[in-house]
């Protein structure tokens, strides 16, 4: 104890770095994910990142192109019996995995089976529901799925319960991805797949690495390496982007002005059509939001297109009804609710709200909702709808929401595959009430039975027109405030070439892309 | 000396199994569910229900807690919810990265705040005085996130000397450094200024002067050393802090450390991610806490703990 004082010395791991992120420019770098994937694991793909790597890993029967159409992946064809019930998939041979195993039909019967498992813990089950046998199965209420089989080795007989012509689009979602027949504890860490790239390494909320699997049967990856960085922060991610450390970036909204107005920045800017809906849904069972003269009123009472503008940059085409106008079945000519506070308050009186009404207006922590939220705040004000807005972290919100606890609640909605189904079904058929995404509680049996018809309508036009009557019912009986669809906006370094930014979330799977290394000096 | 801190440690227990009380009863209390966390946006009662059940999310209170505690007594921190991967893995591969950010922010504070606060004491009034009152100011009023950024858009951005974000050697962790160092180097340069002032005016010091000593002798060796203790409460609470939850640095310089691991967690509902981590840096925190208390022994030999 006589000796000087021990300086607090801590043993730091300074290891001067010199190579690492962004150096080797024969990687593409990718900085969209915001956090850590949930695993690699197919059965375990609900979000985002998980899906997007999923992807790069794997292949379903089908998959999307960055444009959003469905072409054949693992299954090269498919035929569907005369009643519609029956799918028969004819796959592609000579097809392996990154271990070498050969791809045959046990392992779609056995990754599909997988999902399902209630002991997998995967929780996303819904895209093999149509299969028959498959909800038994995963309530543990049956040993194997009843509509799944597979007569040689490269066919898979695949009986829905009823008939369901967009199977085939479902199969393109990366939880039906196609998997080995057995998998060890941690392939959610270490998995195979026959997908364009194979996993090099996966430092966890740092970044994944992927190389080329060089016997990919869609022809293998150009680039030498892929790396999905993990940004959190959005404006980490600009500024990685300005620092040509990666390639392409999702900019985030309140970055989008100042890049459109920036003579060379806006040179770097891709935008997609959108397939994301931005909503308020009206909980119509609470109420006086039970009467449609009320939701309409809503609708009427508010300025889309100067919220547009103001809060999301003008990335936002209106929305009069929930199909996508990209999608077949929108009705492009109807025009939307108009801002009309004459309108609002004289559908207000009608129904019986002389003195108007007190809403609570419920919002995500997100901030550009809870902007938003304090805009139809004060525009629904002006027609005497009194409305408070409820912030909760994302999660209690959402709940909150899916309890039935909310009046109106500011949410969106992304398409898991290309399809006014995709909307019309999960947002307000009333079977999907609460947990399955109808959390306005709609319910019209007109609406779900024209919705129920065209999931089991063969010929495409006449689904489509069903699409369109139903959405028209939507539009009329305003379950919703319908807010807009986001287009997103992309940046895209000069060097990068090939990269379309895909429609669908997991319909780039940057085999194309490839970088021209000479053409910028990186970061230091 | 051993005796006290087998005592600390033993008292260590009782705070744990607190702080495990409280966390389980707030997750318990706050709204959100794991299991919705886990289903995404399109999900069935049916499997809701079916999870819940797989998780043992419907036994009574008391049972889960049991189960947990149980789980815990063996050294088994459970495997989260969402991603199934074992929570103690999780900590050990996330822990040591916060480690080395805490402890880089932690010298360079030292380095940076004690010299600023020794060198304004010398001359109070003087320019070195007046630099530091500006650095404290600045270091105490910015908000890290804002800090972060700047230094991003400066050393990344516009000059190119560092890269902007990410984990890797000196060069990724000079600026996640800084920005959390950033308060630490203000609190300290004040609080060492004035502990100085204290010192250099008391009498053993002008004893030493009168015996002759070289000036920095009387400074490095007399009154720094008994300015000490303030400092390295300073030190002890904000390297604490810095362990347990730099998670706005983090965050900002995708620094792939613990503070992320519980954002992601809690944002999910991964309960025995939220409930590992928690115990785990409470321990953290105990144990920094003992080691500040050991040096204020060893700085001053009046303090003792027999």
């Amino acid at each position: 104890m006589r000796r000087s004082i021990a300086p607090l010395v801590l043993a730091l791991g300074l290891a001067c770095g010199g190579g690492g992120g962004g150096t080797d420019r024969r990687t593409l770098v990718d900085s969209r994910d915001n956090y850590d994937p949930r695993s690699l694991d197919p059965a375990l793909s609900t979000d985002v990142p998980t899906g997007r790597a999923v992807g790069y890993l794997f292949d379903g029967l089908t998959r999307f192109t960055p444009d959003a159409r469905v072409e054949p992946g693992l299954a090269t064809s498919w035929d569907v019996s005369p009643d519609g019930a029956t799918n028969t998939f004819h796959l592609r041979r000579g097809v392996t995995f990154t271990d070498g195993t050969p791809f045959v039909a046990r392992q779609v019967l056995a990754s599909w089976q997988r999902v399902l498992d209630p002991k997998v813990r995967g929780g996303r089950g819904w895209p093999l529901y149509p299969v028959r046998g498959a909800k038994e199965f995963a309530d543990g209420k049956a040993t194997s799925i009843a509509g799944l089989s597979a007569p040689n080795d490269s066919t898979v007989v695949v009986t829905l319960k009823e008939p369901f012509a967009i199977f085939p689009k479902l199969l393109a979602m990366p939880v039906a991805s196609i998997a080995p027949e057995s998998v060890p504890a941690n392939f959610g860490e270490r998995p195979v797949g026959t997908g364009p790239w194979r996993l090099i390494e996966w430092k966890h909320d740092d970044y994944l690495l992927f190389a080329p699997n060089r016997s990919y049967w869609g022809g293998a990856p150009k680039a030498d390496s892929l790396k999905a960085r993990i940004i959190a922060e959005p404006s980490t991610a600009v500024a990685e982007f300005q620092s040509g450390t990666v390639d392409v970036l999702q900019l985030p909204q309140s970055e989008i002005r100042d890049w459109e107005e920036d003579s060379e920045r806006r040179k770097l800017l891709a935008s997609t059509p959108s397939l994301e809906l931005v909503y308020v849904a009206i909980n119509t069972t609470r109420g006086p939001l039970a009467d449609v003269r009320v939701r309409q009123a809503l609708n009427y009472a508010i300025d889309r297109s100067i919220i547009v503008r103001n809060l999301i940059a003008g990335r936002g085409e209106l929305a009069s009804g929930v199909i996508p106008s990209s999608l077949p079945g929108a009705e492009k000519t109807r025009v939307g609710y108009q801002f009309d506070t004459l309108r609002a308050r004289q559908l207000l009186r009608e129904a019986g709200h002389p003195n108007g009404i007190d809403l609570e207006l419920w919002t995500s922590t997100n901030p550009i909702y809870v902007r938003v939220a304090e805009t139809l705040q004060a525009y629904l004000q002006l027609s005497g709808i009194r409305v408070k807005v409820v912030q909760r972290e994302s999660a209690a919100a959402r709940e909150a929401a899916r309890k039935g606890k909310t009046d109106l609640f500011i949410k969106d909605w992304y398409a898991d595959y290309p399809d006014a189904e995709n909307f019309l079904y999960p947002l307000l058929h009333s079977a999907n009430k609460g947990v399955g995404g109808n959390v306005s509680y709609y319910s019209n049996p007109q609406f779900d039975s024209l919705v129920s018809a065209a999931r089991r309508e063969p010929d495409e036009a006449k689904r489509v027109a069903m699409y369109t009557a139903a959405d028209r019912i939507a539009f009329r009986d305003a379950p919703m405030i319908f807010l807009w669809f986001y287009s997103e906006l992309y940046a895209i370094q000069p060097w990068i070439r090939g990269f379309v930014p895909p429609v669908i979330f997991n319909g780039q799977p940057w085999t194309t892309v490839t970088t021209t290394a000479a053409a910028h000096q990186p970061a230091r | 000396m051993s005796a006290f801190i087998v005592r600390r440690l033993l008292l260590a227990i009782p705070t744990l199994f607190g702080v495990l009380v409280v966390a389980f009863l707030l997750l318990y209390v706050a709204p959100g569910d794991p299991v919705m966390a886990m289903v995404g946006e399109r999900a069935d009662e049916e499997t809701i229900a079916r999870l819940r059940a797989e998780l043992r999310l419907d036994d009574p209170l008391p049972v889960q807690f049991g189960h947990y505690v149980a789980g815990i007594a063996k050294g088994d921190l459970g495997r989260s919810y969402i991603t199934n991967r074992p929570i103690r893995r999780d900590i050990i591969e996330r822990f040591p990265k916060t480690l080395q950010l805490a402890g880089a922010a932690m010298l360079l504070a030292t380095i940076c705040g004690v010299t600023l606060g020794v060198l304004s004491a010398r001359r109070p009034g003087g320019w070195i005085d007046r630099f530091g009152l500006g650095v404290a100011y600045l270091g105490i009023s910015f908000p890290v996130y804002w800090v972060g950024l700047l230094l991003i858009l400066l050393f990344a951005v516009t000059l190119h000397w560092l890269p902007p974000s990410g984990f890797g050697g000196a060069r990724y962790l000079a600026l996640p450094a800084l920005a959390l160092g950033m308060r630490s180097i203000a609190f300290l340069a004040r609080m060492t200024r004035s502990a100085m002032l204290d010192s250099l005016g008391a009498d053993y010091v002008r004893t030493a002067r009168a015996k002759g000593l070289h000036d920095s002798a009387v400074v490095g060796r007399h009154a720094l050393r008994n300015a000490l203790i303030p400092i390295i409460t300073v030190l002890g609470l904000d390297f604490g802090a810095y362990l347990t939850g730099s998670i706005l640095t983090e965050t900002i310089f995708s620094w792939p450390g613990i503070g992320r691991y519980v954002v992601n967690a809690i944002a999910r509902r991964d309960l025995p991610a939220i409930q590992g981590s928690v115990l785990f840096l409470s321990a953290v925190f105990v144990l920094v806490n003992l080691l500040t208390d050991l040096a204020y022994a060893k700085a001053d030999p009046r303090v003792t703990y027999a």
